[in-house]
């Protein structure tokens, strides 16, 4: 077996034994939670360019198969678990967990106490990690020296629009590094669904007549991007109906007058209730999210909060009240097997649908 | 025998009246003027749910008035019958009233609802909520807000069921 380190940006170091690919990584230390959906996790371009440490003890217990991407090219810079399985079971054709790290390139580490490892990571504010085959301070140099990319929309979003054609209305997705799961949601609405890329700017959404835009998920800092897609959500918030997803939510908060922070210790799992404000209805979602709104930097003429996280209080959703603009922080599809019952995608259609009709007066004398 | 076809489950009743809700805020400009009238006898917990979901929002009771149309209806039955329209009256004034219904269909009822608004109040301005619009109009009348358009064939029956009164939610449509 090959012993290989995870080494730590405070100068920790931990050993372990390495699967998947062999090569040094470096990246982003951030912790996911989830009991399940660890393939989708990884293909998550959210995680464009970190390592992903799963405290769930055990991984790869139904091997990995070709419905539950999340990108088809992953980008995530490496794993930790502390338990490894090479279980395959899935009837269709399909990968162990070591096999698909290794054709993807994926450098993982087992036999690591994830979850011990977690409360030490959260105590010291460790940022970047990686796993190496030595841990000497050559290593560590590295580590320190590494420079992580702020470019991450740009590595992980689409440079050219496509479309995934569907009979019902047309749909556009601001692609920021989307998670295709938001396109299966569509596409199971029957939507027409052209996705563009992230810096397509309102003219150019507009000549494509959506009658509605999402704008989705993506890596990295909101305060970072370019202001292009904040002009796009100003411009096209009282024109169309829009819905943001996790980047797209904070970046529709932005541009209605709030502000986003980096979280002391990012949320990445599924046990988090989530309150649903109008109902006081509880659900659980995937979340994602390394970045927070500030409560009190948001304007109550401008904005609805509509969800709030129920162990950290942080602002899960937001609806505008001037326009038919909505958006959440966490994962409304229900990915990795958390089906809340809440079908936003659902609720965009119906009001899409609906204002449509009555601006037509296609129903009434 | 009838069948009976669900249209409208829990959930997207549910879904519905939640995004109503939205909308009358975005419409409204919040919600310190409004008024909510129920038509009886499900416009009133629909009305109410309304203002539930108005209360968890925005902290605020919107009131629900609980109107009895019985005596301006213009079919037969309804002829030479008496009483108050509302139970529980509220100044109308100058407010912004929604009329709340479960079925949209003919028009006529709403018509006899603004007729009895008449005899409460001259509110600013009137606009209508509906579950469900299922077209057939004979007057010139349109929903402002709409949970679900249905459309549907005039020798078919739409039932809206609320947990109140009927032990679930739903709504139904039901063939001859």
């Amino acid at each position: 077996m090959e012993k290989r380190y995870l080494i730590l940006d405070d100068g920790t170091s931990f050993l372990g034994e390495g699967f998947g690919d062999l090569s040094n990584t470096t990246g982003e230390l951030i912790i996911n939670t989830d009991l399940n959906g660890y393939q989708e996790a990884i293909t998550d371009p959210v995680y464009h360019n970190q390592i992903i440490m799963f405290t769930q003890p055990s991984i790869g217990n139904i091997g990995t198969n070709p419905q539950n991407y999340e990108s088809i090219i992953t980008s995530a810079k490496g794993i930790v678990v502390n338990q490894r399985e090479d279980i395959n079971q899935s009837p269709l054709k399909a990968q162990n967990l070591s096999e698909f790290l290794r054709e993807r390139q994926i450098p993982g580490i087992w036999k690591i106490d994830t979850r011990a490892l977690r409360q030490y990571v959260q105590s010291h504010h460790v940022q970047k990690a990686s796993i190496v085959n030595t841990n000497d301070e050559h290593a560590f140099d590295q580590l320190t020296a590494a420079v992580l990319s702020n470019q991450q929309i740009q590595a992980v979003a689409t440079p050219k629009p496509y479309l995934v054609p569907g009979s019902g209305m047309t749909i556009v997705v601001i692609d920021l590094g989307l998670r295709e799961s938001i396109i299966r949601q569509l596409a199971k609405l029957n939507c027409n669904i052209i996705v563009v890329p992230w810096d397509t700017d309102f003219k150019g959404i507009i000549s494509l007549a959506p009658e509605g835009v999402v704008i989705s998920s993506g890596p990295g800092a909101p305060e970072e991007i370019d202001n292009t897609v904040l002009e796009t959500i100003i411009k096209l918030q009282p024109c169309l109906p829009l819905f943001g997803i996790g980047l797209g939510h904070e970046l529709i908060a932005i541009a209605n007058g709030a502000t986003v922070t980096k979280m002391a210790s990012g949320v990445h799992g599924n046990h988090h209730p989530i309150r649903q404000i109008i109902t006081n209805d509880i659900l659980y979602a995937d979340q994602s999210q390394t970045y927070q709104i500030e409560r009190q930097s948001i304007d109550n003429n401008r904005l609805i909060i509509t969800f709030v996280d129920l162990i950290n209080n942080s602002i899960q959703g937001l609806r505008s009240r001037d326009y038919p603009t909505f958006s959440v922080q966490f994962s409304p599809e229900g990915t990795s097997g958390i089906d809340s019952g809440l079908d936003l995608f659902a609720e965009f259609t119906e009001s899409i649908l609906v204002r449509r009709r009555l601006n037509n007066n296609e129903f009434g004398i | 025998m009838q069948d009976e076809k669900v249209v409208l489950d829990s959930m997207s009743m549910q879904r519905a009246l939640t995004r109503i809700t939205y909308e009358i805020i975005e419409k409204n400009k919040g919600v310190g003027n409004l008024i909510l009238i129920g038509i009886k006898t499900r416009g009133v917990y629909l009305a109410d749910r309304i203002a539930n979901r108005l209360k968890k929002l925005e902290n605020t009771d919107v009131p629900v008035i609980k109107l009895d149309i019985t005596k301006y209806r213009d079919d037969q039955q309804s002829v030479g019958k008496v009483g108050n329209v509302a139970e529980n009256t509220v100044d109308i004034t100058n407010k912004n009233v929604i009329l709340v219904d479960d079925v949209l269909y003919t028009g006529r009822t709403v018509r006899a609802a603004l007729a009895a608004i008449n005899e409460i109040g001259r509110p600013k301005r009137i606009n209508l909520a509906v579950l469900v619009d299922r077209g057939h109009r004979e007057l010139p009348i349109r929903a402002d807000f709409v949970g679900k358009n249905i459309p549907s064939s005039k020798q078919e029956t739409i039932k809206v069921l609320v947990s109140e009164i009927d032990n679930r939610d739903g709504v139904e449509i039901k063939q001859p």
